[in-house]
């Protein structure tokens, strides 16, 4: 059964009303288990925590790696240099298996061996220095093992390589600069708070889209078709609350979870990295300081508001076509990827928050958040951003009450998602003219 | 006759059907309802009951013809037609997450109730509807008939003077029936106008004070039981039924023209 009439209206905005439906829709909201841990505790909880064990993995199997020990094979070793042959011996990660004629690539690739090095007489160029040799390391970049075994030979040939340079060249009254020739020093004027806030810039806004339209996934669904399945749609229609002020208040509830999923993720992420991620840095040498800087804050607000708002009215949309919780997740499913997709990109090395991203919806947020984190705050791109987004917002909400003006979308007696009732209603007018929806 | 709560003058609600074409849902039905009165809506399914009691509901629009609730009107003045109205059927759900007494406290609001008499009013119909013991629970919690209780609690949260009951017993046990039976006559008893909507012959015969035939989307009687009685010769209401229909059927096959 398909009915074409249309309200002209929703009726007169009620604040009061609003703020009745929208007190009831939170705290309905927050005794359901799904919308807490999808909209809150995932936010709070999740990426921090996936962090926290991504590193300590990461630094245990590093631990591992650091503790096994490489079988190395050595084919005449260069009699003129003792002491490297001492140097191998003495370290501890590695094994100085005998070499044999057999020894071979089929060693390494069995795994019996992890590297094989054979000291060849050096060719015309490297002959010029008396007792010159060249080293080949043979090992298979393909096993992790013999990677790390190729990694620590390489690196005891090239030390042994420096300290005998070094010594040659004293003896032949040669200073280590003047044969070394150009130097190349790096100097990061960066301090380590601004390193901090690169660092969470870089990873921040990724999670910071995801959230907010994982915040506002559940809440769409549960205030549109959600409210179907459970046959309250009617009751609440039923009521003296005005159409407008029933998905005004509606609207504001989704878009709360979004926004509020948006904040508490990077407040959590902001508060765990320093504890977790810092001390670990420094052991590792890396001295950065995680600290959000006070003039982002209002950025990260203004983003989480923006794209809070942006999505949730997209998702209510998507939404207000489905008659059980099920069909919801459906119908808002490829525009939740369509969201979450873009902000992946945002880790692309030396993208810099321009003008031209300025104007891609979701995209532009996230970059404001980067920037910001990062304490840049270009104007041209975030006036942009701004207006686009506000934009964004306004074409949403219209769309939306073009069709909640559609009393059977309303009711639910629909047939039909998004993408029918564009085709069928907005381009095509329907046949039987009488009954088409009036503007 | 203006001072009438309830004036319904041929409203019409036309479907367009992927399979049928135009469906008349409600083909030009008028009436009228007084105060302290149970109309009762008497069809088979699919005569066009709850399309009617949803278009006085305004929560579909007529797609021609016109109601006044309460010297409101249904299609201009639809928010001051359902603060006059309270609405019940075997589809108003109630939301399972908040409790009984959360559930009063919203729907007085929300349909503008006095909020300073919102708090009076709930531990009224608390005391009344015996939900006491279960306020605080939610209503996902509730057993079958607490959930009757608290959901005609709901509907009458405001003091509306206009009620609407469609079907309401529909998938009811006989004593929870006939419990909704009961609390229907205490609310004409306070003069409510009461529009009750029923395929059931033996609640409308035990309950309404007139009733209103209804068969293909058309009233095609409307009167108390004594006068249809008079008017068909039959006794039962379910005979008196069985004659109308059977009346409005040969009418209907007269008029068609012969093909």
């Amino acid at each position: 059964m398909r009915n074409l009439d249309s309200g002209k209206a929703g009726g007169r905005l009620n604040w009061r009303q609003v703020r009745t439906l929208y007190l009831c829709e939170l705290r309905s909201a927050l005794r359901e288990r799904i919308i807490v841990i999808n909209s809150i505790l995932i936010p709070i909880l999740l990426y921090p925590a996936i962090m926290w064990v991504a590193f300590t993995g990461l630094m245990f199997l590093e631990g591992i790696k650091e503790k096994a020990v490489s079988r190395v094979a050595v084919q005449d070793w260069p009699d003129q240099h003792p002491d490297l042959r001492l140097k191998f011996e003495r370290d501890r990660q590695i094994q100085l298996v005998p070499w044999t004629p057999a020894t071979g690539t089929n060693d390494i690739k069995t795994g019996s061996v992890d590297a094989l090095i054979e000291f060849l007489p050096p060719d015309d160029s490297a002959a010029a220095l008396d007792r010159n040799f060249h080293a080949r390391i043979t090992f298979s970049r393909s096993i992790e093992r013999s990677s790390a075994a190729q990694e620590r030979a390489a690196d005891l040939l090239n030390e042994y390589r420096a300290e005998w340079l070094t010594r040659e060249a004293g003896r032949r009254g040669i200073s280590t600069a003047d044969w070394e020739g150009p130097v190349v020093e790096l100097k990061n004027v960066a301090s380590e708070k601004e390193m901090g806030g690169f660092l969470l810039g870089l990873v921040l806004p990724v999670l910071f889209g995801v959230m907010v339209a994982v915040g506002c996934f559940y809440p769409a669904v549960d205030s549109t078709a959600g409210e179907r399945e459970r046959h309250t749609w009617e009751t609440l229609m039923s009521s003296a609350a005005s159409r407008t002020s029933i998905v005004t208040a509606k609207y504001l509830y989704v878009a709360t979870f979004g926004g509020v999923a948006g904040i508490l993720n990077v407040a959590a992420m902001a508060l765990t990295v320093k504890p977790i991620f810092a001390p670990m840095l420094k052991e590792a040498g890396i001295h950065i300081s995680f600290t959000l800087s006070p003039a982002a804050v209002p950025f990260v607000f203004a983003a989480a508001a923006l794209l809070a708002g942006f999505v949730a009215a997209a998702m209510m949309i998507f939404a207000a076509f489905a008659r059980t919780f099920r069909e919801g997740q459906t119908m808002i499913m490829p525009f939740y990827l369509l969201v979450i997709m873009p902000p992946m990109f945002l880790q692309i090395p030396g993208l810099a928050f321009s003008v031209p991203l300025a104007f891609i919806p979701v995209v532009n947020v996230t970059m404001m958040v980067r920037s910001a984190l990062s304490n840049q705050f270009p104007l041209l791109p975030i006036a942009i951003t701004l207006v686009m987004s506000v934009a964004m917002i306004a074409a949403c909400i219209r769309l939306a009450s073009v069709v909640l003006r559609f009393e059977d979308v309303m009711v639910g007696s629909y047939n039909g998602n998004l993408n029918r009732f564009i085709r069928e209603r907005l381009l095509n007018q329907p046949p039987n003219k009488p009954f088409s929806p009036h503007e | 006759m203006n001072d009438l709560p309830v004036r319904v003058n041929a409203l019409q609600k036309l479907y367009a059907d992927d399979l049928r074409g135009e469906v008349r849902a409600v083909d030009g039905v008028s009436f009228e309802c007084r105060s302290g009165e149970i109309f009762g809506l008497l069809g088979a399914n699919g005569a066009g009951k709850t399309t009617t009691l949803r278009m006085l509901a305004t929560i579909l629009k007529p797609t021609s013809g016109t109601a006044h609730l309460m010297g409101f009107d249904i299609v201009t003045q639809p928010e001051e037609v359902r603060r006059h109205l309270g609405f019940y059927s075997a589809t108003t759900a109630l939301y399972p997450r908040l409790t009984a007494r959360e559930t009063l406290e919203f729907f007085a609001r929300v349909n503008g109730y006095p909020e300073e008499r919102v708090p009076g009013r709930v531990d009224f119909l608390i005391q009344r509807f015996g939900i006491g013991e279960y306020q605080n629970a939610r209503v996902d919690r509730l057993s079958q008939g607490m959930k009757q209780k608290v959901s005609i609690a709901r509907t009458v949260v405001h003091d509306p003077p206009v009620l609407i009951f469609d079907e309401p017993t529909v998938g009811l046990d006989v004593l929870n029936a006939l419990e909704m039976q009961k609390v229907i006559r205490g609310f004409r008893d306070e003069g409510k106008t009461i529009l009750f909507s029923t395929h059931i012959m033996s609640e409308a015969e035990k309950l309404c004070d007139r009733i209103a035939i209804i068969h293909r989307g058309r009233i095609h009687a409307c009167d108390t039981l004594e006068n249809l009685r008079a008017a068909t010769g039959k006794h039962y209401l379910e005979d008196i039924f069985v004659e109308v229909i059977g009346r409005a059927e040969a009418e209907n096959l007269s008029r068609t023209p012969a093909s």
